[in-house]
């Protein structure tokens, strides 16, 4: 999950390679990697990877802080998968 | 009375000094503090021998500190230019040349950047920054002589002694109001950026009209995500300080998260917002706005780019309260056409951009030369009235394209602004935005000139040709897509591309897709093919069929 995340943030939102490689730990926000509209598309990608849905009350920064707190946010939410709501 | 921005602040100080002039950095500063902060400020520049009509730089995001600065800037009879922190060295050290700026007013943090951005490889003159801050306590009028500097360094005046300063005003007004309050660079077809010369009068006619048109009180909290260099950011500096109101700064980090952005705007009673649409569009899909107290909030103004109608009417659902208006024109004219929006449907047609600001004459003109006079026909819109810039700075020729006679009254002494922007007008009057005469686009409401991304390009040493055309985008207005070729068959990779167009160009201007091609595609006439290229892209990044269904959800 971890690698398939930071491929994609690498590849899809980095856009200054002194940003490169992205580490599990690397912050998102302070680095400015993540804006209000990287967000989103990471937003959009994670719910089509791993099929589930970010509530507008998830979208808070103590979740999307660094690739370590995507996954931890991720698990919590893997086991809803079935009652995703659309 | 002197028609002056740095009046404003004078006056609203001397009517009501305990006031909250600047929220920021979870402090306040007063009028009071504002007006003699700045003062002090404007006696470090006078120090350092600042006078009339010089440029000063701004090196600084929105804060206390920097509106401090501003203010300070003007008070010395000067004219600020914003630096934008976040753009590339090259862009900024282009920007402060070409302006001529020998001074730069820095915050604590950013004093070494600037500093840098003043260097002069040996030569004994290298200007000097002087630091602005909001931190107070220091005593009054004991301020040493400013020491030299190595030769090829910039002087730092620090914030200890310009805090030196008095706060006492100054004892005269060392500008009038056709003289520039600001220079504000804009991306340039040409490969480098245009600074926009503003007087105080014409921005004066754009912030009483603004602070009318918003009703401002002293009551009022006002908020503009908008950096410095960004001209939306003149509606929170000077139109709130005429009236007397807060001026509130969004945290670093808060605006990242529509919900951290609603619960900012609760918790800070927020009650005038203008800002970009993709910001609200963000807020309104995702804000989560019910669960949130924002009956402060008034009036939610926007401008820089089409709000896309479904997004617009979804934020009036989740938001129905506030007055929603659209503001509408370039930073060479300041807001020149403006229009309340009434209750929306989601399937309704763009917002139109409105009619005339008071003061102002906009009318449009078809490419047979005749006036645009309702829906059937499409002409770029001109702009007339006091609001319009001096000039693009130092580029005379540049600025005789764009400030020209008035097409039907050749009797009118007064210029009038082509916008470069096509309309057409409905029924009631109100002129609606069509697209562009030229190869600009918005990106997040920012203008970005495709020729000045491809000469960015063309200074990568292996690439032979490039071509950047825009790909439409519901949310971003556009990205940016690069197609280029290279030098004998240097292998070319994204990240060096990349890494390249950094050094020259803001984030958002940075193509977010590069192709490598062995050629590129030619018209019949050997031009290279723009329209064919831009015919062969999918429309990757509409929300509605990315997989963005979330925002529409």
């Amino acid at each position: 999950m971890e690698t398939v995340i930071k491929d994609y943030i690498s590849s899809e939102l980095v856009r200054d390679p002194a940003l490169l490689p992205v580490a599990d730990e690397t912050s998102l926000l302070e680095s400015g990697i993540l804006d209000s509209l990287s967000l989103l598309q990471l937003v959009v990608f994670l719910e089509g990877r791993f099929g589930i849905t970010v509530g507008d009350a998830d979208l808070l920064p103590e979740h999307f802080a660094s690739v370590n707190t995507i996954c931890a946010y991720l698990r919590t939410r893997q086991p809803e998968k079935q009652a995703a709501h659309g | 009375m002197a028609y002056l921005l740095q009046r404003l602040l004078t006056e609203a100080a001397a009517r009501q000094p305990r006031r909250p002039a600047v929220a920021a950095d979870g402090g306040v500063i007063t009028y009071q503090e504002l007006d003699a902060l700045s003062n002090k400020v404007a006696r470090a520049l006078l120090r350092l021998g600042v006078t009339r009509g010089d440029r000063v730089g701004i090196l600084a995001p929105k804060s206390a500190a920097s509106v401090i600065g501003i203010y300070g800037v003007l008070k010395a009879g000067a004219c600020y230019v914003p630096l934008d922190p976040k753009a590339p060295h090259q862009r900024l050290s282009y920007v402060v040349r070409d302006s001529a700026a020998a001074v730069i007013v820095a915050d604590d943090e950013r004093a070494a950047q600037a500093a840098a951005l003043l260097e002069t490889d040996g030569a004994p003159q290298a200007g000097a920054v002087v630091v602005t801050s909001s931190r107070g306590g220091h005593p009054d009028g004991q301020a040493d002589a400013v020491v030299v500097a190595p030769a090829g360094e910039a002087l730092i005046v620090p914030w200890t002694a310009v805090a030196a300063e008095s706060a006492e005003p100054l004892p005269e007004e060392r500008s009038i109001e056709s003289d520039l309050a600001y220079i504000l660079y804009t991306s340039g077809s040409t490969g480098t950026p245009k600074g926009v010369m503003i007087s105080h009068r014409n921005s004066l006619g754009f912030v009483e009209w603004a602070a009318a048109a918003a009703r401002l009180t002293e009551e009022d909290r006002v908020c503009s995500p908008a950096p410095l260099h960004f001209d939306l950011s003149v509606f929170d500096i000077f139109a709130s300080c005429l009236a007397g109101a807060c001026l509130a700064v969004v945290p670093d980090g808060v605006a990242t998260f529509p919900v951290t952005i609603a619960r900012w705007l609760e918790k800070e009673r927020i009650s005038v917002w203008y800002s970009v649409p993709s910001v609200l569009t963000l807020l309104g899909c995702y804000g989560n706005l019910p669960t949130f107290n924002l009956s402060a909030l008034r009036a939610v103004i926007f401008a820089g780019e089409v709000f896309p109608p479904k997004y617009l009417a979804r934020l009036m659902a989740e938001l129905p309260h506030p007055r929603y208006l659209n503001w509408y024109g370039p930073t060479e004219t300041n807001v020149c056409t403006a229009f309340e929006v009434p209750a929306l449907r989601a399937d309704s047609e763009p917002v139109p951009i409105g009619t005339a600001c008071a003061n102002t004459e906009v009318f449009a003109v078809t490419s047979d030369g005749d006036l645009v006079s309702g829906p059937d026909e499409v002409g770029e819109l001109y702009v007339r009235g006091p609001t319009l810039m001096r000039g693009y700075w130092g580029q005379p020729a540049k600025s005789r394209e764009v400030l020209v006679q008035h097409p039907f009254r050749a009797e009118y002494d007064e210029l009038v602004y082509r916008t470069g922007d096509l309309v057409t007008q409905d029924r009631a009057g109100n002129y609606l935005y069509v697209g562009r005469r030229d190869a600009m686009v918005k990106i997040r409401g920012y203008r970005v000139e495709l020729g000045e991304v491809e000469a960015a390009l063309y200074r990568h040493p292996a690439i032979q040709e490039a071509v950047v055309v825009p790909v439409p985008d519901e949310l971003l207005g556009s990205r940016l897509r690069a197609v280029v070729t290279a030098v004998d068959a240097v292998r070319l990779t994204r990240e060096s591309v990349l890494e390249h167009c950094r050094q020259w160009l803001p984030s958002y201007m940075v193509p977010e897709i590069v192709e490598f091609r062995e050629g590129l595609p030619r018209t019949s006439t050997g031009k290279v093919d723009r329209a064919g290229l831009a015919r062969e892209q999918q429309p990757p990044s509409d929300p509605e069929t990315s997989g963005l269904t979330s925002v529409s959800r």
